[in-house]
């Protein structure tokens, strides 16, 4: 530690951003809403990036904060939505299967732990000339860049195509009319058809198994 | 120390008042040129509104969730502060000439998103809730295309940074180079910082949306928030897209803060003169039209830094 | 020092005033848009005068001790044509439509620079319910969630969504009878889903609305068609501001609201027109509710012309058919159809009033009269606000609203505009009167 260049105030950064990551970690398990441990989440993470950026990984620390902003709104707003609580406002019990969560976070807190103590980390100083991004960059992925670029876009394409799909709204008229969800078994009857069907008399008795 | 520290916290601070301020008053300017009468001296209306506000209580709702209800201002004010903390005035002067300065823009974005559903959610009132679920639902779209966008502008300048950005615009600046661009982020930017048409979070069927339980201070800070983020957005287009602190003869401050008022003022044009959007329009304008145009601008911006 | 410089600067910006109406009301939001120093605001929470304007029911007292309790302090209240509750302490009430912007202004100056006390609340400040949360996180029962911790349930009412089939929580709430944005005294209990509405139940009709008295003299005996035109115009103009300002256009609402003050038979509605057109108000703005043939009779009128009507009372006038009149109407029914409807009536009828008055062209049909909400011939047009129930669930929060703000329902009131209602005049005990 004695060999880095930094000033007091990246130490002094570092430990408060260190407790407020561990504080807000535990209080997404000590708090009574969705809502509120989504964002407990976020903040913990926030502050992980943040000292990632101390850590001159400019480029993951920012990423890190759009990427955990959208993806804890999106569950903050999905849990929220379909969990049955009035917008998470309501008190809810937070924590479920305590003793195995128990057993795991200590678990996990022993090995980690053993490994910042008991591993050997390489002292290297960051070079002078080093470009963060840019490096980055080549290290993961290198030639593969015009692969994964094309893999991103198909997998956008595929998220939109498959609300599309999902969505009872066609774009001619409601998008259930008419269809016929497939059989259980090849050339069977429509699996969950409903009785009161117009053939519904002429397939009556293959529902008897 | 005092530079390294001070400065930069100063300098964004002057920018949050004076931005918030020039907002007010432009706002008004550009009402009262369309026909609105305004009261009490276009200068003077917004410190009497302050005033008015400071003066007034802070109101409580049943059962909120009280420290995220009060923080969510606060936190809108600060990203609007990050956001102003990036935009370089000329190449020396610029609060934080961070490297990813593009990409933490983009986190602002993503964060308001967060900090505007929270605001909304934490009053524990309807009209406030559904302001805060239509950002949600909205905001995803206008985060994607808005990466898209400057994704664009920094492909040029081979770099994340804006003051390369604007370093690569001393030839040709961006808006002319691709075309696309600044359409698309002043559209992008209305709805971001849900202004005018696009502001379906805090709107008039909502009587205010995710703002509509809050008086007071809270409320002063969250309107001085909204303008300042307004003020970061132009300053981040005027810096992607109209050379930043390029220009003859004035120094590259004046130019910078000519070209953000110029940008302002377009958006609060528009906001006065087009009626809000529908939500359901706005989302098909989002993913069928602005999006497939965004990869297009992205597609074209690359050829062209390819060719050049 | 500071805190007088702060009060004193405060007091000199616009009085933002929330507006509670009451019967006959609705025409001071008209009268106070206008003056610049008044800003109308759409939340109580915004406002620093609460305003009563019109007499309110007494059904309608609960809702306003709610709604007097959400100003956030400090606050003042200021009665229009209302007379003030008498355990209520140095209240204001003025009676003159010229007077009452300089009233507020006045209220609000004292208000501010201290000369004035605040209001106080009129309901014990507690929860609705009794806090029931018990366990380790408050949520009041077994397992995750369960129990009633804010005395209320769970919403686990999931209903199927209507729209795409992502069922999501379903919220029931009630609006009314002072939202801005319903007719004034309608009240209704609306079930959510995201910001679809799942159901919709009228619960308070709106105040039947007066209409200006030429249109009750038109049943009596022969009146100048230009009259009848003129205020028709001037009505339909009325709601066209009420709309704009919810769609956000609030130069264009004042532009509306200033040509309807200063209606002539030489206005035109070209520029009108060309203003909403261009800034896309028929193609952006939120729309639906289509009315049905059913519906569309029910409620009569422009919307039904909008439907693809053509019943007007007017045709068979033989003032009119001198006119040359024939009904305007349009075939989609939608909101969209009914203001394009009610811009194409508005130009039809100052074209007739200017005929009208150039050959001094009376009605000529007496005891029916084809009023801006309907034909009026042996009934007035009653309430239709029940036609919401059927109509809004579906719709998005805005579309709904937008559809609410484009179909007249109120039923029409017994009196014209400016009659007093009888009784109200009656004097009231506890010295309560005006202090302005």
């Amino acid at each position: 530690m004695e060999s880095m260049n930094h000033g007091l105030g990246v130490d002094i950064a570092f430990l408060l951003l260190a407790a407020l990551a561990v504080v807000t970690g535990w209080r997404v398990f000590r708090t009574d809403s969705m809502v509120r441990a989504s964002f407990f989440l976020l903040v913990s993470f926030i502050a992980v990036g943040v000292i990632m950026i101390l850590l001159a990984a400019e480029y993951l620390g920012v990423a890190m904060f759009f990427m955990m902003a959208v993806e804890m709104t999106v569950m903050a707003l999905f849990m929220v939505m379909f969990m049955m609580n009035p917008a998470g406002l309501n008190p809810m019990n937070m924590v479920h299967q305590e003793r195995i969560a128990i057993g795991a976070g200590v678990a996990g807190f022993l090995v980690l732990g053993a490994m910042a103590l008991l591993a050997a980390f390489p002292d290297q100083p960051v070079p002078a000339g080093l470009e963060p991004v840019r490096s980055l960059g080549n290290e993961m992925l290198g030639d593969s860049m015009l692969i994964f670029e094309s893999a991103g876009l198909v997998l956008l394409t595929t998220m939109i195509g498959v609300v599309v799909l999902s969505s009872h709204r066609g774009r001619y008229g409601a998008a259930a009319e008419g269809s016929m969800p497939p059989g259980l078994e090849p050339g069977s009857d429509p699996a969950g058809k409903p009785e009161e069907d117009e053939e519904g008399e002429h397939h009556h008795h293959h529902h008897h198994h | 120390m005092f530079s390294e520290l001070f400065l930069p916290v100063l300098m964004v601070i002057f920018m949050l008042v004076v931005g918030g301020y020039a907002v007010a008053v432009l706002d008004r300017l550009v009402a009262s040129a369309l026909g609105t009468p305004q009261a009490g001296g276009i200068w003077l209306a917004p410190m009497a509104r302050g005033a008015w506000l400071l003066t007034q209580h802070a109101n409580a709702t049943e059962a909120p969730d009280w420290r995220a209800w009060r923080l969510a201002p606060a936190l809108y004010l600060a990203l609007a502060a990050s956001g102003l903390a990036v935009v370089p005035w000329s190449a020396s002067l610029v609060a934080t000439d961070l490297i990813t300065s593009v990409v933490l823009w983009g986190s602002v974005e993503a964060l308001a998103t967060v900090v505007i559903f929270l605001h909304g959610w934490s009053a524990n009132s309807l009209l406030a809730l559904i302001g805060g679920y239509r950002y949600v639902a909205l905001g995803l779209s206008y985060i994607l295309i808005s990466m898209f966008v400057l994704i664009g502008v920094a492909l040029p300048a081979e770099s994340l940074q804006f003051t390369q950005v604007v370093a690569s615009q001393e030839g040709l600046w961006n808006v002319i180079r691709q075309p696309l661009g600044l359409p698309l982020f002043l559209i992008v930017g209305l709805g971001m910082t849900f202004w005018g048409p696009l502001n379906l979070a805090d709107s008039t069927d909502l009587a205010g949306g995710t703002a509509s339980e809050i008086s007071g201070p809270p409320r002063l800070v969250w309107d001085m928030a909204r303008a300042a983020m307004l003020v970061a957005f132009s300053g981040v287009a005027a810096t992607a897209f109209l050379g930043g602190w390029l220009g003859p003869w004035l120094p590259g401050p004046l130019w910078m803060s000519l070209k953000m008022l110029a940008v302002l003022s377009v958006l609060l044009l528009l906001g006065r003169l087009l009626p809000r959007l529908a939500p359901e329009r706005c989302v098909t304008l989002m993913w069928v039209v602005l999006l497939p145009l965004s990869f297009i601008d992205l597609v074209w911006a690359g050829a062209v830094a390819l060719w050049e | 020092m500071a805190v007088n410089r702060l009060h004193k600067l405060a007091s000199r910006g616009s009085v933002p005033v929330f507006p509670v109406l009451g019967k006959q009301g609705d025409g001071v939001l008209r009268h106070l848009a206008l003056s610049p120093q008044i800003e109308l605001v759409d939340s109580p929470r915004y406002a620093s005068v609460l305003l009563v304007a019109g007499e309110i029911p007494a059904d309608r007292f609960e809702p306003l001790r709610r709604v007097h309790d959400q100003l956030p302090y400090p606050f003042t209240t200021l009665w229009f044509r209302s007379e003030p509750w008498p355990h209520l302490e140095r209240v204001a009430r003025i009676d003159d439509l010229d007077d009452l912007p300089g009233a507020l202004v006045t209220v609000h100056r004292e208000l501010m620079e201290g000369r004035r006390d605040s209001a106080h609340r009129l309901l014990p400040d507690k929860p609705p319910n009794p806090w029931e949360g018990e366990g380790d996180f408050g949520q009041g029962g077994e397992g995750m969630m369960g129990g009633v911790p804010y005395g209320r349930p769970m919403a686990m009412n999931m209903a199927d969504d209507i729209r795409d089939g992502l069922t999501l929580d379903s919220l029931t709430f009630r609006l009314g009878p002072f939202f801005f944005a319903l007719p004034p005294g309608m009240a209704a209990e609306i079930t959510l889903q995201g910001d679809l509405v799942q159901t919709w139940k009228t619960q308070l009709a709106p105040y039947p609305q007066p209409l200006d008295k030429v249109f009750f003299d038109a049943r009596e005996r022969p009146v100048p068609i230009a009259e009848v035109e003129l205020a028709r115009a001037r009505h339909h103009l009325h709601r066209l501001f009420h709309a704009l300002h919810l769609a956000g256009l609030e130069n264009v609402s004042l532009r509306t609201l200033r040509l309807a003050h200063g209606l002539s038979t030489s206005s035109t509605l070209d520029g009108l027109r060309r203003a909403l057109s261009r800034s896309g108000f028929f193609r952006l703005t939120a729309g639906g509710g289509a009315l049905g043939p059913e519906q569309a009779r029910m409620i009569g009128g422009p919307a039904a012309r909008a439907a693809g009507m053509d019943d007007d009372l007017r045709s068979e006038d033989a003032g009119y058919r001198r006119l040359g009149f024939s009904p305007v109407y349009q075939a989609e029914g939608d909101t969209h159809a009914r203001w394009r409807q009610l811009l194409d009536e508005i130009d039809q009828s100052l074209h007739l009033a200017r005929l009208a008055e150039r050959d001094k062209i009376h009605t000529e049909r007496a005891g029916s009269v084809e009023t801006p909400r309907g034909p009026w011939s042996e009934r007035r047009p009653a309430d239709a606000s029940a036609l919401f129930d059927e109509l809004l669930p579906g719709l998005e929060w805005g579309d709904a609203l937008a559809t609410v703000a484009s179909l007249d329902v109120a039923a029409l009131a017994d009196q014209p505009v400016g009659a007093r209602p009888s009784g109200e005049s009656r004097a009231v005990g506890g010295g309560t009167g005006s202090d302005v």
